[in-house]
């Protein structure tokens, strides 16, 4: 691993965020767009050192559309399958051009920006391959529970009852999406035994994004970061409240934040009186058609997540 | 076997690699997006910066004095700013109530 | 001139010594026969101390090639390889790195694709990618092999082209029956190499976005670009050879070998390793007074349609070998026949040789002499009768 690398520094306040913008304005997002603001947070507690990988996506098509890149860093394209692999060869490529004096900049930060497809489905490979092998980068996913760019499909972190238009709710299947999703943090962190930081983020509380990246990129080797990002087109919800929403996962269960650093897990924001999942549920058109035993099933999923968290 | 050159006005970068932008990308302006504009009530802001932080699109700018102001040119009126504002001091007003609404209609397309 | 140490190696063996001077960066790995003897004899090199380069363990071909891919746009010279369904696993990446223009090798010791599966050489797998963007050739023998490695590094790096490359050797005839090679000196290859240097890398000094999504009005020119360079590539091929042959002291014909000793009028046309037969085939028809030439394609990728087509003017058939499939075809033999049907059609009429087709060699299958003195009688009588008698035989099912 090389040395010339630069610490960065926890950010202790909105105050004290840094004010410089690595994802600038002037891109196709959705107003409102969830993925986008992390994206924003994302490359701005990273800063000017860092080489984003964006596989196939909403952050790839949306942000790229057209013949122009809204990163003031380097950038580069990788399809749905590998951004994982992209990243570990750009990885490797620094190791040794710096190593043969090919390279006398800082090691970068190498930071790969996957959506839940590209992290859980299709990308799946490629990443715990990255993670196996303890390239130095960052692997973030950006999970708005679809596949959104292609019109809001389902992917295997659609949450259990939300209508996608794979998985429309009539009389066959009337839950709608009837799979509960994979637990992708776990399955990084306790299938990869040199991965020493995975975390779970939200939009909901951007400063502890930043942290939680801050803290990523400083460690050698392997790093995952799984992030919440509500998606007002696929949810269904009015663009304004992309943040309340994230922040109502967080509220009722429905999302935990937390890390797990050098094996010593912390829960974050942890709510003091947990809410019923139904005040989540109703905020979102895509639970509208939900039965009560639907939002039954999904109240003791969380309950038990909870138990065992 | 010749084959045609690319004229000036239909050369594209090589290998589709693109410059990266500084500050902005004012080509793709989405102010013309807004049906909704965000306005601030600056006798209740109390500079927490809330809105700035949470705006999925940079449209929020932070000045010397440590005021937001909303970038036009860019806010495409989602009101995230508005529902996040700890002390309801961004109101969202139709944008066809307001005389300069033309000036950012440009779409690139 | 012909500096250098004279080694008894096989082809894989071959490529990795070439990799070894040629300072290779990153290696992305993964085995499936019969090309892992490559990366095996890297990953020793690298673990010896010999050279210095990450040697790193993809989880599958697709991940090789992508780990390639993402190390050539950062800058390092890179290798990978495959066979078989190794191949067309990777196959998505293909266009995505020509695209990207990223000049990364890929060493393919062919193989039959599944099913059957054997281990046998069939030049299929990869023939597969020929319209994705990359240059493309293979190797008759191990020096061939480790030749090639330095040629398509210089080639496919040149920032006039900077287009990827298929290193392309027979399964196992190449691949693993050693032939000698002249390993030269470091000295040599520095000086026929120039380190490699892309124009717009992915460095956070001075950012680039390599591969915005495009909207369809732009599509045709950036294919046109690719194109173009494709076409550039086929014109510096005689300068590079021409260098190759003043530093090494080896001489390659540029896009067609065209042998022919016994002043024949037919020609076997033919890729890979099996021209080595074909050439014992040619002295031992002559006493038998038929003479049969070897028109042996050297770039399969830039193919030199006007080159290629001046070479075969002079003969009154050519008889394409095919060892690969392509099931439905236009004119149901393999890819080469309607490669050469084109590149015959932009002759005059008049100078345009008859065309049949011999499907060889597939599934890995020896290529015997008894066959090549089959092919060279059907070209002769087809040149006597002046006309065809069937346009495609099938090696080993035909009646006579």
């Amino acid at each position: 691993m090389s040395d010339r690398t630069v610490t960065l520094e926890p950010i202790a306040s909105i105050a004290k965020a840094p004010l410089q913008e690595q994802y600038v304005s002037g891109h196709r997002t959705c107003a409102g767009c969830g993925p986008a603001l992390a994206y924003r947070l994302i490359a701005k507690a990273a800063g000017k050192n860092t080489i984003f990988i964006g596989p196939t996506g909403c952050m790839y098509v949306a942000n790229t559309s057209y013949m122009c890149v809204p990163w003031t860093v380097p950038w580069m394209h990788a399809q749905i399958t590998n951004g994982g692999s992209i990243a570990s060869g750009i990885e490797a490529a620094y190791q040794v051009m710096m190593r043969k004096g090919k390279y006398d900049g800082d090691f970068p930060n190498i930071i790969v920006m996957a959506g839940d497809g590209g992290t859980a489905d299709i990308g799946l490979q490629a990443i715990s391959g990255a993670m196996y092998r303890n390239h130095d980068i960052l692997v973030v996913s950006y999970d708005n529970e679809s596949y959104a760019n292609t019109g809001i499909q389902a992917s295997s972190m659609t949450p259990y009852g939300s209508a996608t238009s794979f998985t429309p709710p009539g009389i066959t299947v009337p839950e709608g999406e009837k799979f509960w999703p994979k637990d992708i943090t776990a399955m990084i962190y306790y299938g990869h035994p040199m991965v020493k930081y995975v975390a779970q983020a939200s939009i909901a509380y951007p400063i502890d994004l930043m942290n939680k990246v801050r803290k990523a990129l400083n460690k050698k080797g392997s790093a995952f970061i799984h992030v919440h990002t509500a998606c007002p087109k696929g949810w269904r919800f009015d663009s304004s409240k992309t943040v309340d929403v994230a922040k109502l996962a967080i509220q009722t269960g429905m999302w935990v934040n937390y890390e797990i650093d050098e094996g010593k897990k912390t829960l974050d924001h942890v709510p003091t009186k947990r809410e019923p999942v139904e005040k989540y549920l109703k905020t979102q058109g895509r639970f509208n058609h939900l039965r009560p035993e639907d939002v039954q099933k999904i109240q003791q999923f969380v309950d038990g997540k909870v138990a065992e968290a | 076997m010749s084959l045609p050159n690319i004229s000036k006005e239909k050369q594209l970068p090589e290998g589709c690699i693109v410059d990266s932008p500084t500050t902005e990308q004012d080509h793709m302006t989405t102010g013309g997006w807004r049906v909704l504009r965000s306005v601030i009530d600056y006798g209740k802001c109390t500079k927490c910066k809330t809105c700035w932080i949470s705006c999925p699109d940079a449209a929020i700018k932070v000045d010397e004095n440590g005021d937001v102001n909303i970038n036009l040119k860019y806010c495409k009126g989602c009101g995230i700013c508005a529902s996040v504002c700890p002390v309801g001091a961004i109101a969202r007003i139709p944008e066809l109530d307001f005389e300069d609404v033309s000036v950012y209609r440009e779409l690139p397309f | 001139m012909m500096k250098g140490k004279k080694k008894f190696i096989a082809g894989t063996a071959a490529v990795a010594e070439a990799a070894m001077l040629a300072n290779v960066d990153v290696i992305s790995a993964y085995p499936i026969r019969p090309y892992t003897g490559l990366m095996v004899d890297l990953s020793k090199k690298v673990a010896d101390g010999k050279l210095d380069a990450e040697f790193v363990h993809a989880d599958s071909e697709h991940s090789q090639l992508s780990i390639v891919h993402g190390a050539s746009a950062s800058g390092a010279r890179t290798m990978t390889g495959s066979a078989g369904v190794g191949v067309t696993y990777a196959f998505e990446t293909y266009s995505p790195i020509s695209g990207g223009r990223c000049p990364v090798q890929m060493v393919v010791a062919d193989r039959t694709l599944d099913p059957p599966g054997d281990f046998g050489s069939e030049h299929s797998d990869v023939l597969c990618a020929r319209d994705q963007g990359w240059i493309m050739g293979w190797a008759e023998t191990p020096q061939e092999a480790f030749d090639n490695t330095l040629i398509y590094y210089r080639l496919g790096e040149d920032q006039r082209v900077s287009l990827p490359q298929f290193n392309c050797q027979d399964g196992y005839f190449v691949s693993h029956i050693p032939g000698e090679v002249v390993v030269p000196e470091k000295s040599q290859v520095a000086e026929f190499l120039p380190p490699y240097k892309l124009a717009k890398p992915l460095d956070p000094r001075k950012p680039y976005g390599h591969g915005p999504q495009i909207f369809s009005d732009q599509g045709p020119a950036l294919q046109l670009q690719r194109a173009i360079v494709m076409n550039q590539a086929k014109e510096i091929i005689p300068e590079v050879l021409s260098d190759f042959n003043k530093v090494f002291g080896r001489k390659y014909d540029s896009y067609i070998e065209n042998y022919n000793p016994n002043d024949a009028d037919v020609c076997l046309f033919v890729n890979g390793a099996h021209s080595q037969t074909v050439r014992y085939a040619i002295a031992n028809l002559k006493a038998q007074g038929v003479n049969v030439a070897l028109c042996r394609i050297r770039f399969v990728r830039p193919w030199a349609t006007e080159e290629i087509a001046e070479v075969l003017s002079q003969y009154k058939a050519v008889g394409v070998v095919e060892t690969n499939n392509s099931f439905g075809v236009a004119g149901q033999a393999g890819v080469f026949t309607p490669e050469v049907a084109a590149t015959l059609y932009s002759l005059p009429e008049n100078k345009r040789p008859m065309l049949m087709s011999f499907m060889a060699g597939l599934s890995g299958e020896v290529i015997r002499l008894n066959d090549i003195y089959f092919m060279a009688k059907k070209l002769v009588q087809a040149a006597d009768r002046k006309k065809i008698e069937k346009p495609v035989y099938w090696i080993g099912f035909e009646e006579n």
